[in-house]
């Protein structure tokens, strides 16, 4: 699990927690519990909520660290700014992911069969034990964010991105390096203007 | 109402000043700083230039806040256009269109007009004193400015004409094209030598041969104005345009001519 600081968010905002975890066992079961806790009553209901107090995200769609910290960036600001288009924090990161507007938890949470899965956690900096709190959710490996590009599934991605026909694929299609570059570059850039994109 | 700064603003001051344009300042910051050491940060992602669109006193507040907030998202929507479309152009980091703030991906480099010799800008004051060459600077010392980035005057003359070809093929209008708007990414950054479009502010999208041939008069203005014995330079740059636009060259040269010659005119009356 990795951690970074925004000083200049509300101290309720400014801390945020990210780990990849990979071989997940346990993804439809994740799934089936976020749907029970949202209609939970009374204090089981709020006990359950907090303790899947996450994003989660599955990780073959997000091509770099940098593409998934502009996406939580855009959400926590939207917070901040009492403007959030979803519910909660969390919800609003898969909302910033996705390039349209439909389907963004369908598409960019966690689905049953699920093995790579990114948990966010925004809190303030004195939230104690954030990776106990996602091991005891998540059943995998906890692996470096360095594994990212790696378990890109970039396919997916140039097509819910449309890029398949733009110019800039075109132009850099003999280098696969390069063309990650290229995706990279555009995905992150569409993530950071949703906001704005009519 | 809470008078408590916004996280944008706080942002801002934590931040270093660069430049401050008559309608934009110009800060570069850091975001995304991790707690502890990490090993899968690289620097480089992490630093951003912002675009304040600051709060104009003339104007009436919340015409003000609509007319910042379309600027935004007008430069915003230009950059991904021209990102899809294959045109360098900075990468956007951030958006936040209620305090009129863009960041964007920072390039390592220089602005084609300090390569080319023509110093710092007229209209604006620029703070980073590592962009001000000092006193007067020969031929000689610019080739020097160039060979680091390990290109010639004629090829980044053919980059510059590539670019803007790219761009109008997207239908792109710049709106503002000078040597200041334009950068060298340096060759040892991880996207390589690149010769980059800035300052979309005044973008906008056209296939109207007019509004080409406006963009390319409007660098051709400018680089008679900042730079001396222009004329090969800039013609170089048109041999590039022509090769990237192919067929359309014919109409967009045809119609250039036309704008030299009105603005010759408006010159010789004005
Ligand atoms: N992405 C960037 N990376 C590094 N420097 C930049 C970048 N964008 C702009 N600059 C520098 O800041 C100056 C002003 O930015 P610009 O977007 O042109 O705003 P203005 O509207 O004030 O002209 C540029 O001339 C350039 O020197
Ligand atoms: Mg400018």
């Amino acid at each position: 699990m990795q951690t970074f600081r925004y000083p200049h968010f509300p101290p309720e905002l400014s801390t945020v927690h990210v780990a990849l975890f990979n071989t997940v066992t346990n993804s439809a079961d994740i799934r089936s519990r976020i749907i029970r806790a949202s209609q939970l009553q009374g204090p089981d209901g709020d006990t359950e909520r907090n303790a899947l107090n996450f994003a989660f995200i599955d990780a073959r769609l997000i091509c770099s660290l940098l593409h998934l910290q502009t996406a939580i960036y855009q959400a926590v600001l939207a917070h901040a700014q009492r403007s959030l288009r979803t519910k909660t924090v969390h919800s609003e990161i898969l909302w910033a992911l996705n390039p349209t507007n439909n389907a963004s938890i369908r598409r960019y949470g966690v689905s049953d069969t699920a093995t790579s899965l990114i948990v966010v956690r925004i809190s303030s900096p004195d939230l104690p034990d954030v990776q106990q709190l996602m091991t005891s959710v998540v059943s995998g490996t906890l692996s470096s964010l360095n594994q990212l590009p790696e378990i890109t599934d970039w396919g997916t991605v140039k097509k819910y991105h449309k890029l398949n026909d733009e110019p800039a694929l075109k132009a850099a299609a003999k280098n696969v390096t390069q063309e990650r570059i290229v995706v990279n570059e555009i995905v992150t850039s569409t993530v950071a203007m949703k906001s704005v994109s009519s | 109402m809470s008078e408590t700064k916004s996280a944008s603003l706080r942002l801002l001051e934590a931040s270093e000043k660069i430049s401050q344009g008559a309608e934009a300042k110009i800060y570069r910051t850091q975001l995304h700083d991790p707690v502890s050491l990490s090993e899968s940060t690289t620097d480089g992602d992490r630093v951003l230039l912002l675009k304040h669109r600051f709060h104009k006193q003339y104007r009436h507040p919340s015409l003000d806040a609509s007319l910042t907030k379309s600027r935004i998202a007008g430069e915003a929507r230009a950059l991904i256009k021209c990102l899809r479309s294959g045109v360098n152009v900075p990468g956007i980091r951030m958006v936040d269109a209620t305090e009129g703030i863009l960041g964007i991906e920072w390039i390592d480099g220089k602005s084609v007009r300090f390569l080319l010799g023509g110093g710092a800008e007229d209209d604006e004051e620029v703070i980073e004193d590592g962009d001000v060459p000092e006193g007067e600077d020969d031929e000689a010392e610019d080739e020097d400015l160039l060979k680091e980035y390990g290109v010639s005057e004629d090829a980044l003359m053919n980059m510059i004409g590539t670019e803007i070809a790219k761009m109008h093929q997207a239908d792109t209008i710049h709106g503002d094209l000078t040597t200041s708007n334009m950068m060298l990414r340096h060759p040892s950054s991880p996207k390589g030598l690149q010769l980059v479009l800035i300052d979309f502010g005044l973008a906008y999208m056209s296939t109207l041969v007019e509004d080409k041939a406006v963009d390319l008069y409007v660098l051709e203005r400018a680089f008679s104005s900042t730079h001396p014995a222009s004329e090969p330079l800039f013609a170089g740059v048109l041999k590039a345009y022509e090769k990237g636009v192919g067929k359309n060259w014919t109409a967009i040269s045809r119609r250039l001519e036309d704008v030299r010659l009105r603005g010759r005119k408006r010159s010789m009356v004005g």
